[in-house]
């Protein structure tokens, strides 16, 4: 299982908590320290309840940000590559999540479901909050909105006007995204800057589902 | 200020001045940076060191006015071991609530180790079994890059680089830093 | 803890800062705002010319002095230079504090003469550009200082104490 949260693995995506195949990949060239514990033997739940500075996040953010944006052409890129970097800190935090909810851990099958999931015990365990609202886009009926009123990753960030379509938000998009995939309910996410008087950094989290899932959706709802 | 003061300082901005957040947030995004640069390198873990160094050294030249103002530290220090002493004591603890420890000074006092006992930034993680990560890269070479940053904004230049990592099967988690000399002139700092 | 309640206490006190600037390590004005039009209002020009008076290593009264003249006359600076790395240029308008970190940014407050605990805005305003300004991915080092949460959290400090 602690494999599974190593930045250099994929995680399995699906809710199983337990990959079918962890057992067979025993077989290992690493070196481990005869001396100190290796990550197998600390428990899971160690870092559970740690806390390091907002600020170390802050910076380390920051960079991830300028880095990604010397590669890229235009903020759609920038926003991918902030989703991207959101996508596998996601997969890896319902790996977590689902793991220490242990044998209470349960499957969401249903759209609102997995949606309250997101919006509250997966949003609460990475920032100690609960997102502020959840809603489903009148129009379409594929599209729902999560909204945060001041999120963490944007506490200390400008954006230029001239990048003013940019919302660095795009990172957390990708961990919700990351976590509807692996309740297998793929869809897309992106951020939106979405100021209200009192909270000119609010961001609205647009998903928008695959088809596929309200197809699998009606069908539920009909038996 | 004695060393003692310096821990209780660095206890006093962590718990009343210090916003904290959830310390996995900090560690899988890091491993999302570290994981994404061996992977836009192809598996050159020389030029993944070298992007996280660099990358480190940019947070640095801001990181330190973060911890002079919150710090509220206003004087020089006195010597080496002095600016050693603050950077475990104070500065790891600030941000990354730990404190490495302090060993192995050279005889000029210009030159000593940061042992890490605890390492937030590779909680999780396995190296790559590659048959080469192991042996070349530095996962937490960030922090090296960090370092050398922030003390070149209070005229230090340093060397610093990692000896030895868990993470490659050793015993010790050993940063190696090496004043190089004190900085005079004022010279312009440029962001990379 | 000391700062925090030090703040609050502020909070009662009637203060009136005048103005805000940032000086990079080269001496360049990289940020400056007027809070108050009760200062006649200086001129960018005004600004440059303080701005580079507090760089390089010119005496600070008698320097001052000269530049300062050419906007208030019946000056009479006081120069002190205590501990905290603090310096004050007092007058009968405006009083004056800059202060220089470590790194060598300035920062420069102005406010109604005899305000108290001037260190401890100009403080605060070291910790807002720390946060607001260095951890924002989007400012480039040494450079002008366009930051949207700068400003606004820069004006939500000083002004409901105006």
């Amino acid at each position: 299982m602690n494999r599974e949260t190593s930045p250099f693995r994929t995680p399995s995506t699906g809710a199983s908590p337990t990959p079918k195949h962890a057992s067979l990949t025993a077989s290992t060239n690493l070196r481990y320290s005869l001396t100190r514990k290796s990550i197998y033997d600390r428990h899971l739940n160690r870092t559970k309840t740690s806390e390091l500075s907002k600020s170390a996040f802050a910076f380390l953010f920051g960079e991830m940000v300028q880095h990604a944006q010397k590669k890229v052409y235009g903020v759609q890129d920038l926003e991918k590559k902030l989703n991207q970097h959101g996508y596998a800190v996601g997969q890896r935090f319902l790996e977590l999540l689902l793991w220490r909810d242990g044998r209470t851990a349960k499957r969401e099958t249903r759209i609102l479901g997995i949606l309250q999931f997101i919006s509250h015990s997966l949003y609460r365990a990475i920032f100690q909050k609960a997102a502020d609202t959840l809603e489903k886009v009148r129009e379409n009926e594929d599209e729902y909105m999560i909204s945060d009123n001041d999120p963490l990753v944007n506490a200390y960030v400008s954006v230029p006007k001239e990048m003013s379509q940019l919302n660095c938000g795009a990172f957390i998009a990708g961990i919700i995204e990351a976590v509807l995939d692996g309740h297998c309910f793929p869809a897309k996410v992106t951020a939106h800057t979405a100021p209200s008087e009192l909270w000119p950094g609010r961001t609205v989290f647009l998903i928008k589902f695959e088809p596929d899932v309200l197809e699998r959706e009606a069908l539920r709802v009909g038996g | 200020m004695s060393s003692a003061s310096r821990a209780r300082l660095g206890e006093e901005v962590w718990k009343t001045r210090t916003d904290k957040i959830n310390a996995e947030l900090v560690t899988l995004t890091y491993g999302s940076v570290v994981a994404q640069l061996c992977k836009d390198l192809d598996g050159d873990y020389a030029e993944v060191n070298k992007q996280l160094d660099k990358m480190g050294y940019n947070i640095g030249l801001r990181l330190i006015e973060d911890f002079l103002a919150k710090s509220n530290m206003q004087q020089k220090c006195a010597n080496f071991r002095d600016t050693a002493d603050v950077i475990s004591k104070v500065g790891f603890k600030m941000f990354l609530n730990i404190t490495p420890t302090i060993a192995n000074w050279n005889s000029d006092g210009k030159q000593f180790s940061l042992l890490f006992d605890e390492n937030p930034l590779a909680d999780f993680v396995e190296l790559p079994d590659d048959g080469k990560a192991q042996a070349e890269l530095w996962y937490s070479n960030m922090l090296c890059g960090v370092i050398r940053g922030a003390l070149e904004m209070v005229q230090m230049q340093v060397d610093a680089h990692f000896v030895s990592d868990l993470l490659r099967g050793h015993d010790t988690t050993e940063m190696k830093i090496t004043l190089v000399r004190y900085i005079d002139d004022e010279l312009p700092q440029d962001d990379e | 803890m000391v700062m925090v309640i030090m703040a609050i206490q502020l909070t009662g006190i009637n203060r009136v800062v005048y103005a805000v600037l940032i000086l990079n390590k080269a001496g360049g004005l990289i940020y400056q705002r007027d809070f108050n039009p009760g200062l006649q209002k200086l001129s960018s020009n005004d600004y440059l010319i303080l701005a580079g008076t507090f760089h390089g290593q010119v005496s600070l009264a008698s320097a001052a002095r000269a530049q300062v003249h050419a906007i208030t006359s019946q000056i009479s600076p006081t120069n002190e230079t205590t501990s905290s790395g603090l310096e004050v240029l007092e007058s009968e308008n405006f009083v004056m504090r800059c202060f220089q970190t470590l790194t060598g940014t300035k920062f420069l407050v102005f406010a109604e003469p005899r305000q108290p605990n001037l260190d401890v805005v100009v403080r605060r305003v070291y910790e807002l550009y720390a946060d607001y300004v260095m951890k924002n991915p989007f400012y480039q080092i040494e450079m002008p200082i366009r930051s949207e949460g700068f400003d606004r959290h820069l004006a939500a400090y000083i002004k409901p104490h105006q």
